[in-house]
């Protein structure tokens, strides 16, 4: 599947309907168990539309006279839709799940259906964390260096380092409902949600820095006034 | 096999309602798993790790019987599944690394080095049971490791939620853990969140001499799986309020309640109860939609199965007149009592014997009100013996930790639809 999306990522599809064209027949590769009933078995162009309409797909952002030109991303973000409906999931909760995906979140949703490879390794790789982590946290106040090791952390580091080429195991196999507590320096903690993925663009990434020092310094300001 | 699908069924007491006024109905949904080829080669490969607790409290007759079962466990495998042993007690030891189940006579002279020892490091021998699976991890085949116990973790990680959060991250990544409670003295807060949360079974032995049929009955379950990751969705129509599930599954992320692997052979009952607002005389009303999804064993995508119920409304004397299928009585009695079980265990917990075991007493009457029509099913008479002994026992203190266990563990079997 990875090479079948290769293909489409510089391409464009002029009008809806090529839209429609080479997303059945990516999906007809990948033979994503559809369901029978409701749910249509390809996407047409008249689901195209509502998806366009219900925010689900980008809105284009080219025109070719009076047709709308789609892009790598669109697909991403049908194949996206069409597959979380095979999963059975509500178009309430998969627009929460596609709103405002860069291409490498989608492509890691795509991915989660082919995580059999990538899982491979990936329950010897976690149990060997364990192993290790067990041998180095003998002492109780070591409590937090384990929790480093835990898999919400993990995946993030995971997720950080993959390249790009190298999907890292699906972020919506996290629980949602765990949290994480990991030490990044003694006296301040990082809570996270065993399902959270940190950005992949660089700028979000900056963002994200920006916002985390913003929050210690008002916090800590705050604090020291209080004090005061 | 790919091609056949589970049914679905949906029953009532009777098989209209009353029109004309608001009430509450239980629906049993029984869920009966496709029937697998009856040629052996047809069930799913499996990649086996057993972690056997060598600790002192193991010895005599208890590790005699493991020693039988885990035999008997060699034998019923075939040449193309995958089988490693660990064991453990303060030390571990990786007695068979994974192989392929050829040399069966080797394998279990191998047994013949177990002996009982120190105490219990659970953990890490379960993390190296886990990696004995994981080096040979198998798309389609049923990974799973299988940890047999009779003693706390005391060695070691032995916090345990820190194990159970574990074993469900190893879930995800593929290899399941099923978890074998031995006695009274291993921790059951523990062994059964564990099983749970790793998409494994959770079995209490309550004898030893029982360990050989858990044993059967946990590896028939593996040969006999037929889809996994199973998840059922119920939407009521308008005007219909769902009020109560009363297996009380656990919530999937996206809503749907997770139900157990799917075994041939083993429908899985659901009792539902649904609030319905009163509706004419001969109208026809449609109640509930319900999706199940499944993955087919030997498929990697989910499948669904959509399905509504739609009732008729009759006058009261027309509706009295049908007969009562007494089957939803029975799965509605049943899965109450799992519930006054758990009630009994938070008043065990709490200090409040007395009221324990009240609760099951009333479920006890309870049960034979309503069972009274098919007293002489069997597993009606089981419940009677079950809720009888359990009430008795209850009065001796020296029985505690045996049946907050037989509390536990029954209502767990009874919510997930397990026969032991």
């Amino acid at each position: 599947m990875k090479s079948l999306l290769d293909k489409a990522r510089q391409a464009k599809y002029v009008g809806v309907a090529e839209l429609a064209d080479e997303a059945a027949k990516v999906l007809f590769e990948i033979g994503t168990a559809q369901e029978r009933g409701t749910v249509s078995e390809v996407p047409d162009e008249r689901t195209i539309r509502y998806y366009l309409s219900e925010g689900l797909l980008s809105p284009a952002e080219e025109k070719q006279g009076t047709a709308s030109v789609f892009g790598y991303r669109h697909l991403l973000q049908l194949l996206v839709v069409k597959k979380l409906q095979s999963e059975h999931l509500p178009i309430r909760k998969i627009k929460e799940l596609v709103d405002g995906r860069v291409e490498r979140d989608l492509e890691r949703l795509l991915g989660a259906s082919e995580s059999g490879s990538t899982a491979r390794n990936d329950a010897l790789r976690y149990l060997e964390t364990l192993l290790t982590t067990q041998a180095s946290t003998a002492a109780p106040q070591s409590r937090t260096l384990r929790s480093q090791a835990q898999p919400g952390a993990m995946s993030a580091r995971a997720a950080l380092s993959a390249s790009p080429a190298q999907p890292s195991p699906p972020p919506q196999q996290q629980s949602a409902g765990t949290w994480q507590r990991i030490e990044i320096e003694p006296g301040l903690e990082l809570h996270m949600r065993g399902d959270y993925q940190p950005p992949d663009d660089a700028r979000q990434r900056r963002r994200l820095a920006r916002n985390v020092l913003r929050t210690i310094e008002s916090q800590s300001q705050r604090l020291q006034k209080a004090r005061r | 096999m790919s091609q056949s699908i589970p049914k679905l069924e949906f029953l009532t007491e009777r098989t209209r309602l009353v029109a004309g006024r608001d009430q509450t109905v239980s629906v049993l949904i029984r869920v009966i798993p496709p029937e697998v080829d009856a040629r052996q080669a047809a069930r799913p490969k499996l990649n086996l790790g057993m972690v056997l607790d060598r600790s002192g409290s193991m010895g005599g007759e208890k590790m005699e019987h493991a020693r039988d079962a885990a035999a008997y466990c060699i034998d019923q495998l075939l040449q193309t599944d995958r089988l490693s042993l660990v064991i453990f007690d303060d030390q571990i030891e990786v007695l068979i690394p994974s192989q392929y189940a050829e040399n069966k006579q080797g394998l279990k002279e191998q047994l013949a080095h177990i002996r009982a020892r120190n105490s219990t490091a659970l953990h890490e021998a379960w993390v190296r049971g886990g990696m004995q699976v994981s080096e040979h991890l198998t798309d389609g085949a049923i990974n799973r490791v299988l940890l047999i116990t009779d003693g706390q973790a005391n060695v070691g990680l032995t916090n345990t939620d820190e194990i159970v959060t574990q074993a469900m991250e190893l879930f995800k990544r593929g290899v399941s853990t099923s978890t074998i409670g031995i006695g009274s003295d291993f921790n059951e807060d523990l062994l059964l969140p564990m099983a749970q949360a790793a998409g494994g079974n959770a079995w209490h032995v309550r004898a030893a001499e029982d360990m050989q049929r858990i044993f059967t009955v946990e590896l028939e379950g593996l040969i006999a799986q037929v889809a996994h990751s199973v998840t059922l969705g119920l939407v009521p129509s308008d005007g219909v309020r769902l009020s109560d599930v009363l297996n009380d599954f656990e919530l999937s992320e996206t809503g749907r309640y997770k139900l157990p692997d799917l075994q041939a052979g083993s429908p899985l009952d659901i009792v539902v109860q649904l609030r319905v607002p009163a509706q004419t005389t001969n109208s026809k009303r449609h109640l509930l939609d319900l999706r199940l999804g499944y993955t087919p064993q030997e498929a990697k995508s989910a499948e669904v199965i959509k399905q509504a119920l739609e009732l008729e409304f009759d006058s009261e004397e027309s509706v009295s007149r049908l007969p009562v299928n007494h089957e939803v009585t029975k799965a509605v009695r049943l899965l109450m009592n799992a519930r006054a079980r758990r009630e009994a265990m938070a008043h065990m917990d709490a200090g409040n014997y007395v009221l324990a075991q009240h609760v099951v007493g009333a479920a006890l009457s309870a049960t034979r009100v309503a069972c009274a029509p098919m007293a002489s099913a069997p597993d009606v008479q089981a419940e009677y013996e079950s809720l009888a002994s359990l009430g008795e026992s209850l009065e001796d203190r020296s029985q505690d930790k045996m049946n907050r266990k037989r509390l536990a563990y029954e209502s767990y079997a009874r919510r997930q639809s397990k026969k032991v």
